[in-house]
């Protein structure tokens, strides 16, 4: 952990927990543990936004929740992806590839 | 994991308080901060730094906690309140194809709905806008209307005379104003030179301070204006006047009009509502002068006052009481027994439609109560049919509530579109009711306004909850299991459900009976009213009053105008008589001179208690003119003249309370009033008359030969040969042959006066019979559904009956008992709240008794006919059933 974490861009959150969620149903905690071992912790999530954003992406009814049995048998709100919420996941995970290789074309240019 | 895909989705999971919503966001934040402080611990970090470590990870917990709980309380009420929604546009979606599925339901249902609002409406509009409405008055609560009583003659609300209004003005305290109006007849000489009459009000010093008016155009009078010969003479316009001789122009005010040939500047105009005391087409000042105090018998005036702030009316009836009783001991002749009746304006402005209007609000209410029942009835007939679905629905998870949701839904769909034609028929049904109103009501002060469609709309959501809650918690108490297995056979032997049906329709016979009664007991007085004896023949009899004191001022030149009027008026083709009365029968603008008199020969009585009579003066043809018979003695000739012995002739009522056991003929009266006061010989008795009122009795009067008093306010009255309208003409030409110049007061037929003096009552008896047979109607609806449907229910034990030999008359007997059983109980019912009822009509009632034993049976025999009726259709359709099909039935 010697270099400081980026910031996360605006709307990027969204898509990590879309993305962790096409793998399966799971709990914030799973969530946020999941992001930090994907991305090495490189990127700096802070659970605080994490459980915001869960919780707006089921207002949206992009992910929904039920409360159930966690591997060690206590309550724990567990989160899916609802078929809204994977279409969505598809749009913005292209958009996002298209907006990084840009940014990356320029780079390698440059 | 015990997640099911969409399992919100599908099955409507409970909503969660604020409370719920908190504990569940502290649960899962409790939950991640737990593991996460557990896998540090797993590493090795020790549990009091692990923990920390995870609440430093984790952020602003506690700012974390504040909005999401926030946010989700927000959303699951903004969710809930989407599916509320949702559901009742399931329920209506639902509901609406339920009615459709139904349409000869539906359609019976909503009209009986919308004659139930329509009438209920249209009633509101009247009660609203005559009743309900402020008055146009500033502080209006502060008016009041102040009347001489007299206990002698059981008056209440007698007009005024001059001097008492002159000294309550000056003696009260309590008020704040008190102001005079007196009516008065102007001559406006028109365009074409024909003089016509205005009617006006003279109104005192104040008069539109004291009521609290504002004129529409222009100002009220000043108060220099209403000092006797001011400058220059002005009036108001009322607002009719102003309309149909100025159609309406604004420009009229400071125009000059020719009244009595003197010019008037119109200084303003009142609005259509400021009429108190009454509509008329002008209003001009006046002022009474010091002699005016002398004259306290006989009132002709209307004296409003205004309280005081903080004089409640019962302070200033005191006070005026107080004023009253020193006046009778300084005037004990002419204010004995006179007291003050203090009346506030909004009473006395409503007090005369008041009693009709309540009258037709409790019918109207009983016509809603009966359609409500039917309505009721239709949706229980048909929810035995329909218990299956709904116990299906039950089965399926729909609570009770929902269902009773739902069936109310239904039911408010019903009201909606019972509402939608109560509108209609509303809107006709206030044309009928102004058309048949007696009363005169502003223009526009009676009709379909918001008030009254906000009614309209109350009125349908009560009558929804009422007629459909009963079905709707019976058929929402979903015993599922036996629904479903007693579905098959479509619902009988519901022992309550029958017993509901039965009272039902034994409370709409009821209220039909009551309705019933007081419309015969309505119509029978009536009745009673028009058969009284008048004392006068009607038919074929014209009238037109004149005032010529201007034209004559020598009583013998009024004497000579009415008989050379007379003599010209019979000498007309299809003229039969002519003469002049001073006092004609049921005028309004007839003059009513109410005098002391005493009997030659006889002591003198007590001052207050001296026999008092109405004295009349009449020409000699005005007998035979209006055919009034002679009982005794002889009428009025030509030879009773100013020279001749003064004469009278009395009524039968006189004769009876003051001549009780000897022949008046003879006899000598001495009269304070009209004329000479030498003693006047009787030369006759006539037959009593009924003079203002078919209801009110005969009075004591004598008659007094016009050429013995030269009176100048008579009316003129021809009996013609036939239609006396055909003679208007004609006889006007005869008038202005001899002047003129004069004006003719008001033209009228006798027939016309009296079928205006009982129109409020036959009105009554025809709105009010109109809405019994609505009862009526709607009653025998109510019978022919429930012995519909017991029969259809029936129809496997009428089978068995038939095949084992029944006859149909018995068939027919059995059947038909249940509609008669019903009927017989309802009337009963119906005749027991009737008999408490009609005492509240006991006002409104001539020569019947609110429990007059006619009108009862009478009303019984409709309604057990109607009953009969209502019955005979279904049990006719049972006698034809066949016995194999029947039976074969499952």
């Amino acid at each position: 952990m010697a270099r400081e974490p980026l910031d996360l861009l605006q709307g990027t959150l969204d898509v990590l927990i879309l993305k962790t969620l096409s793998w399966q149903p799971m709990h914030g905690y799973g969530v946020s543990r999941w992001i930090r071992q994907r991305t090495d912790d490189v990127l700096a999530v802070e659970d605080a936004a994490l459980y915001q954003a869960l919780h707006r992406l089921e207002r949206r009814r992009w992910v929904e929740a039920e409360w159930g049995l966690s591997e060690n048998n206590r309550r724990a709100k567990y989160y899916q992806l609802t078929a809204e919420g994977r279409k969505q996941f598809r749009a913005e995970a292209a958009t996002w590839r298209r907006y990084a290789e840009a940014v990356f074309k320029v780079l390698e240019t440059a | 994991m015990a997640t099911i895909p969409g399992l919100r989705r599908t099955f409507r999971l409970p909503w969660r308080t604020r409370a719920q919503v908190a504990h569940d966001v502290d649960d899962e934040l409790a939950f991640h901060l737990d593991m996460r402080a557990q896998e540090l611990a797993g590493q090795g970090v020790p549990a009091e730094a692990a923990r920390a470590q995870a609440w430093r990870e984790f952020g602003d917990v506690e700012g974390a906690r504040r909005a999401l709980c926030a946010a989700d309380a927000r959303w699951e009420r903004s969710t809930r309140r989407a599916d509320r929604l949702d559901e009742l546009r399931q329920d209506l979606r639902y509901a609406a194809r339920q009615l459709r599925r139904s349409p000869g339901f539906t359609t019976v249902a909503a009209l009986t709905l919308a004659v139930g609002i329509g009438a209920t409406t249209a009633i509101f509009s009247a009660v609203d806008g005559v009743l309900l409405r402020p008055l146009p008055y500033a502080d209006a609560d502060r008016v009041v209307a102040l009347w001489q009583s007299d206990v002698a003659e059981g008056v209440e609300r007698a007009d005024v005379s001059p001097g008492n209004f002159l000294d309550w003005r000056d003696r009260s305290r309590a008020t704040d104003g008190v102001a005079a109006a007196v009516p008065f007849g102007f001559d406006l000489t028109g365009a074409d030179g024909r003089p016509e009459t205005l009617h006006a009000w003279l109104v005192t010093e104040g008069y539109f301070e004291v009521l609290g008016a504002r004129p529409l155009l222009g100002r009220t009078f000043l108060p220099e204006e209403y000092a006797p010969q001011g400058q220059t003479a002005v009036v108001l316009l009322g607002y009719g006047l102003w309309q149909q001789r100025f159609g309406g122009d604004r420009n009229v005010v400071g125009r000059t009009l020719t009244l009595d040939r003197r010019p008037y500047v119109i200084v303003g105009v009142l609005p259509p509502d400021v009429r108190y005391p009454a509509e008329r087409d002008l209003w001009a000042p006046t002022a009474f002068a010091e002699e005016d105090r002398r004259v306290r018998s006989g009132g002709y005036i209307n004296v409003i006052a205004r309280l005081q702030p903080g004089v409640t009316v019962r302070e200033a009836a005191a006070e005026l009481d107080a004023i009253a009783t020193q006046l009778a001991r300084e005037h004990p002749r002419t204010n004995e027994g006179v007291g003050v009746t203090v009346v506030p304006l909004r009473e006395q402005v409503v007090s005369e439609v008041k009693p009709a209007l309540l009258l037709l609000a409790g019918a109207v209410a009983f016509i809603l109560a009966i359609a409500c029942a039917n309505v009721a009835n239709l949706l229980l007939a048909r929810g035995s049919r329909r218990r299956r679905e709904l116990a299906v629905r039950g089965a399926l998870g729909a609570s009770r509530g929902r269902l009773v949701r739902q069936l109310l839904t239904e039911s408010a769909l019903l009201a909606a579109l019972g509402c939608a034609g109560g509108l209609v028929l509303a809107r006709w049904g206030i044309d009928v009711l102004l058309a048949l109103a007696p009363v005169d009501v502003p223009a526009g002060q009676v009709g379909l306004d918001l008030r009254v469609l906000a009614f309209a709309l109350a009125a349908s959501a009560v009558t929804a909850l009422l007629f459909g809650l009963a079905p709707a918690l019976r058929f929402s108490r979903a015993d599922v299991r036996g629904g479903l297995r007693e579905g098959a056979r479509g619902g009988s032997g519901d022992l309550a459900g029958r017993r509901l049906r039965a009272a039902l329709v034994v409370g709409e016979i009821a209220l039909a009976v009551v309705l019933l009664v007081g419309a015969g007991l309505l119509g029978r007085s009536l009745f009673s009213v028009l058969r009284v004896e008048l004392g006068f023949r009607p038919e074929n009899r014209l009238a037109m009053q004149v005032f010529v004191w201007d034209q004559y001022d020598q009583p013998p030149q009024r004497v000579a105008f009415f008989e050379e009027v007379s003599a010209r008026l019979a000498a007309l083709p299809g003229v039969r008589a002519a003469g002049a009365v001073s006092a004609l029968p049921f005028l309004e603008s007839r003059i009513d001179i109410e005098s002391p008199f005493r009997i030659d020969g006889r002591g003198e009585s007590t001052a207050g208690q001296e026999p008092r009579a109405y004295a009349t003066v009449a020409t000699p043809g005005y007998f035979p003119a209006i055919g009034m018979t002679l009982r005794r003695g002889r009428l009025f000739e030509a030879r009773d003249d100013a020279e001749a012995p003064p004469v009278a002739l009395i009524n039968e009522t006189l004769a009876r309370r003051y001549f009780a056991n000897e022949d008046p003929v003879g006899k000598r009266l001495v009269l304070s009033v009209t004329g000479r006061p030498s003693p006047r010989e009787i030369v006759g008795v006539v037959a009593d008359t009924r003079q203002t009122a078919l209801e009110a009795e005969p009075r004591p009067e004598l008659f007094v030969p016009h050429a013995q008093s030269g009176f100048g306010s008579m009316t003129i009255v021809v009996r013609t040969a036939s239609d006396p309208r055909a003679l208007v003409d004609a006889a006007r030409r005869e008038i202005w042959a001899v002047n003129k110049d004069l004006p003719i007061y008001a033209t009228e037929t006798l027939d016309g006066l009296l079928d205006a003096s009982v129109a409020g009552r036959r009105s009554s008896v025809q709105l009010v019979g109109s809405l019994a047979v609505l009862a009526l109607v709607l009653a025998a609806l109510g019978i022919y559904g429930v012995v519909s449907f017991l029969t259809g229910e029936r129809t496997h034990e009428l089978a068995v009956r038939v095949a084992l030999g029944a006859r149909p008359r018995d068939i027919l007997a059995l059947t038909m008992r249940d509609g008669l059983a019903l009927a017989v109980v309802g009337l009963a019912t119906g005749g027991a709240v009737a008999a408490a009822l009609t005492r509240l009509l006991r006002s409104q009632l001539y020569g019947v008794t609110a429990t007059d034993p006619t009108t009862f049976a009478a009303a019984a025999v409709t309604l057990v006919a109607v009953a009969l009726v209502a019955s005979y259709l279904p049990a006719r359709r049972a006698v034809r059933v066949e016995p194999t099909r029947a039976l074969q039935a499952p």
